[in-house]
């Protein structure tokens, strides 16, 4: 069974002033399906960096990126984008909602923006909301919603599309322990009852127990 | 002034879009005002510019030259009337003539008596002597009218030698000769062989000593209602289109100069609501409120002032480009006045902006709610 | 799409003011515009509604009734030309009317036209002493049945009904048969009046098959160069101050437009740097910069249609508010629509300008940057 992401021999580099940044240092990592891998390491590790470079928000310098069989290594922005449309989620640590839809609508957004499916993604939506304990604060804006249910709505968004992967930035770290952990599970039982996959970026340890694996990574390079 | 200026050089396009803007704006404005005045100037230049001080219409001619006639009955009456000094018979005429070698058409005025009807005061030359000579409006010395100039009369061949300049004398908003009374009649009856001698079109009156020009006017008004008289300054002011000029005018004066207080007072608001965050921060750390709303104001005043330089600038060339075809002058009154109108009105318009300026809360530095 | 429209909705604060000055501006335009119309208008009605396809001065009168002649022997020629069905005189004066009822100084500004060939809208020519009166003079107090008085001599003339749209140089005309029309200038300008059979224009029209432009040049060449024969457009365009009115008022409508363009790109350029935030989200879930930038037009697009049908009430309103007399305005529908147009290609245009901005968004900015 092909794995959900291979990461190559991945290589990021900056130019920065005269001198060359190295964010990502030869990264081999392999997640299969239904895999949730937490990447843990200090700011300024490159975790940013190497999740930006599986989501396809980021073109690796040298090296090979496979996502649900694609090699997009080489995509053109044009076809990163309609890539991410596809195959990735992203539930990012803030500013992850738009703020003047409801918490319904910000599900649908993705439908609007790419595949148009229009009564399937509505019948979607509805379900995961439902999933999420949503169903009664489906109609209120993001300024209505405490920190917890807002990143619920988030994680409800980057699943609409079916993704293959979904890429979490730190989702707790704007929570208070006991959420964090009702968040967190809840990550857990959504992807493994769907088979997605999922790589969580963060720098508390506490987390990675919700993890099949944790992978630390440290000046860009990584260690399993 | 330090905040003030590092911002707007950070974020240049946008300030430079509302410097831009303002600018057009501005041009605008001081372009339509030079317009106005010169619209003015162009149909009743001649009025004012002439020596009379009072001038004597008959009513029928509804306050244009062209279209009054004093009958020998009317004069007599005008001439009888108390308080009249001297009296000088006005001719006036459109016709079509030859000069610089096209053909144009030309106001011709003639007076009998200097000083009442006659330039006031020539720019260039001298007066005509003779019915062979005019004094021409100065705009248009280029286009044939020059001193040294002959205008021919079509049809008929009369001609008139230029020998003086007179500017903002035209009448009609085109070339404009004054010639003696009898250059004038000379002139009809060129034109017309048929016409027969034609009757003045207005006198030219100067009060007798001890009389001034509006009881004079009361006076000779008392002695027909088929005579109306004016003082000089009332007769530009009341000719036919002087006051409809006016007022579309000032409809659109007050239109433009709304634009921009409310285009300054919106660019403001959103700008301070958007740099909330870093406001929030600087009134934590100690900044003043009043410091930054000294800063908003400062930059409301660089912005205002920065527009109306580039109005100016565009205006500029204009006024010397255009100065024959339009008649566009640089209007010094109106560049100050206006600066100072939209200079206030900018002021007022961040006064909103000001406001949510004074409202931060310090506190919401601390729970991130102003940081994005 | 329904993203950039639900932004309108829910959050109408900020857009309701750029709609504000929009509105303003909208109003400038149609109003500049309409003045231009209206003076336009005011100035060239009485020759616009000529019912013919040419207008034939004197070709020394430089296209103004008042210096023109015809007299019967060019008419002859004119009328002998192939290609001209008909001809009609057409003469001028224009003088004070003295209406019963307004103050001994208080006259009436009048064109009398004497005609033949009867204009658009207005009826043959009356009986003697008879006139038809522009609608424009029902301010000044005339009314159907009214006998007024024109000119220094007092010639008494009887309004027998009123027409519409004929007004010339800014002053109410009346319509008269030949006869009363050179009485009338006889009585009134003794050194300007005219023969039996001569008239100051003629208003030709030509056969059927005929191309109207042959048929002038034919005319003038007939007439060995003493006519200048017009087209009723061309004789329009030659009224003094129709050109340079045009010109003047389109360039300063093209200024406003101008400003137009800057207000939406200022306006949407502040936007746009608000959302930086919310695009690269936006892009990262898979968003097209184009499907962004249409939201932003569609935006732009909505708050200038709302300012221009605002200026538009406001504009019809602001026309039945003035009086007739005191500023020349038109505001008509045909005016309005062009306004609109536009505006709204003004508003496009404007936005172009934070087109780059959004496709300069990048989708990875949206992780992690915060810390």
């Amino acid at each position: 069974m092909t794995a959900t992401l291979e990461l190559r021999a991945v290589r990021k580099v900056y130019e920065v002033a005269d001198t060359e940044v190295v964010a990502l240092d030869h990264a081999e990592l392999t997640i299969e399906r239904g895999e949730i891998v937490a990447l843990v390491g200090p700011s300024g590790s490159g975790k940013t960096t190497l999740c930006s470079i599986a989501g396809g928000l980021l073109t690796p310098t040298s090296g090979t990126v496979n996502v649900g069989g694609q090699d997009i290594s080489g995509y053109s922005p044009k076809q990163l984008t309609a890539f991410r449309q596809e195959k990735v989620g992203f539930v990012f640590q803030a500013v992850n909602l738009v703020p003047f839809l409801t918490a319904r609508e910000n599900l649908l957004v993705v439908d609007e923006l790419g595949r148009r499916t229009g009564t399937a993604a509505r019948r979607r939506a509805e379900e995961l909301l439902d999933d999420l304990g949503l169903a009664d604060r489906a109609q209120n804006l993001p300024a209505q919603l405490s920190g917890g249910q807002r990143q619920r709505v988030a994680i409800g968004r980057s699943l609409m599309n079916e993704p293959d992967l979904v890429l979490f930035d730190e989702p707790t770290s704007a929570l208070d322990t006991h959420l964090g952990e009702q968040v967190m599970a809840l990550i857990r039982s959504e992807l493994n009852g769907r088979g997605t996959a999922a790589v969580v970026v963060t720098h508390d340890d506490r987390m990675s127990q919700y993890c099949d694996r944790v992978v630390r990574i440290v000046d860009g390079v990584l260690t399993q | 002034m330090f905040l003030a200026l590092k911002e707007m050089r950070r974020a240049k396009v946008r300030f430079g879009l509302l410097i831009v803007a303002i600018g057009m704006l501005v041009f605008l404005i001081l372009f339509q005002q030079s317009l106005q005045n010169s619209l003015l100037r162009g149909f009743t230049g001649a009025l004012r510019s002439q020596s009379a001080p009072v001038l004597v219409y008959s009513t029928d001619g509804q306050r244009t030259l062209q279209a009054s006639v004093l009958t020998p009955e009317l004069e007599g009456l005008a001439r009888a009337a108390d308080g009249v000094g001297v009296v000088g018979r006005i001719g006036q005429g459109t016709f079509t003539v030859t000069a610089g070698g096209s053909i144009a058409e030309a106001s011709l005025v003639g007076y009998d008596t200097v000083g009442l009807g006659s330039p006031e005061q020539l720019d260039e030359g001298r007066l005509p002597e003779g019915p062979g000579e005019a004094v021409a409006s100065a705009e248009d010395a280029d286009d044939g009218f020059d001193v040294g100039d002959v205008v021919t009369i079509e049809p008929g061949g009369d001609e008139l030698t230029v020998v003086g300049l007179v500017e903002d004398a035209q009448l009609n908003v085109g070339p404009t000769l004054f010639v003696t009374y009898d250059g004038y009649v000379a002139a009809v009856a060129a034109r017309n062989p048929d016409a027969g001698t034609p009757l003045p079109n207005a006198l030219g009156v100067a009060p007798a000593d001890g009389t001034g020009p509006a009881e004079l006017v009361a006076s000779i008004d008392a002695q027909s209602d088929d005579l109306d008289a004016l003082t000089r300054d009332q007769a530009a002011d009341e000719a036919p289109g002087v006051s409809q000029v006016r007022q579309s005018f000032q409809v659109i004066f007050l239109l433009y100069a709304l634009v921009v207080p409310f285009v300054t007072g919106l660019f403001f608001l959103i700008v301070t609501v958007q740099k909330s965050g870093a406001l929030t921060l600087l009134r934590a750390i100690g900044a003043p409120g009043r410091r930054l709303v000294a800063a908003l104001l400062v930059q409301v005043v660089v912005i205002v002032g920065l527009g109306l330089l580039v109005g100016i600038a565009l205006y500029t060339p204009l006024t010397v480009i255009s100065a024959t075809a339009l008649g566009i002058r640089f209007e010094t009154t109106a560049v100050i006045g206006w600066s100072v109108v939209l200079l206030v009105l900018g002021l007022v318009s961040s006064l909103l902006a000001a406001r949510r300026v004074l409202a931060i809360d310090p506190v919401l530095a601390t729970t991130g709610v102003g940081l994005r | 799409m329904r993203l950039a429209l639900r932004e309108l909705l829910r959050r109408p604060g900020r857009f309701v003011t750029a709609t504000i000055i929009l509105t303003l501006v909208a109003v400038l335009v149609m109003f500049l515009g309409g003045l231009l119309d209206g003076l336009i208008r005011s100035s060239t009605d009485a020759v616009r509604a000529q019912d013919g396809d040419l207008i034939v001065y004197s070709s020394t009168a430089q296209s103004s009734f008042l210096r023109s002649r015809i007299d019967a022997d060019t008419r002859a020629t004119v009328g002998a030309v192939p290609g001209v069905a008909v001809s009609g005189g057409l003469g001028l004066v224009q003088l004070g009317a003295r209406v019963p009822g307004n103050g001994p100084r208080d006259l009436a500004a009048t064109a009398l036209f004497g005609y033949e060939l009867a204009p658009v809208g207005v009826p043959d020519p009356p009986g003697p002493g008879e006139v038809f009166a522009d609608d424009v003079l029902r301010a000044d107090g005339v009314e159907v049945g009214m006998e007024i008085l024109l000119g220094p001599a007092r010639s008494a003339v009887t309004v027998i009904g009123f027409v519409a749209d004929t007004t010339y140089s800014g002053q109410g005309s009346l319509w008269a048969s030949a006869a009363t029309w050179r009485e009338v200038l006889a009585a009134n300008r003794p050194d300007e009046q005219l023969g039996d059979d001569v008239f100051q224009a003629l208003v030709v029209r030509a056969a059927d098959d005929a191309d109207v432009a042959e048929v002038a040049a034919a005319i003038d060449a007939a007439s060995a160069g003493a006519t200048e024969s017009l087209t009723i457009t061309q004789a329009v365009d030659a009224i003094p101050g129709v050109e340079q009115q045009r010109s003047t008022f389109n360039q300063i409508i093209g200024v406003t437009i101008a400003i137009a363009v800057v207000v939406v790109a200022l306006f949407f350029a502040l936007l746009t740097v608000e959302r930086l935030g919310l695009y690269g989200v936006l892009k990262a879930i898979g968003a097209r910069s184009r499907t962004l930038f249409a939201g932003l037009v569609v935006q732009a697009l909505v708050v200038t249609a709302g300012a221009v049908i605002i200026a538009g009430g406001l504009a019809l309103l602001l026309d039945a508010a003035i009086p007739p007399g005191s500023i020349p305005l038109d505001i008509s529908p045909r005016r309005i629509l062009t306004s609109a147009v536009l505006l709204l290609g003004a508003a496009v245009v404007g936005c172009a300008f934070s087109l780059r901005r959004v496709l300069r968004v990048d989708p990875a900015s949206a992780i992690g940057t915060i810390s």
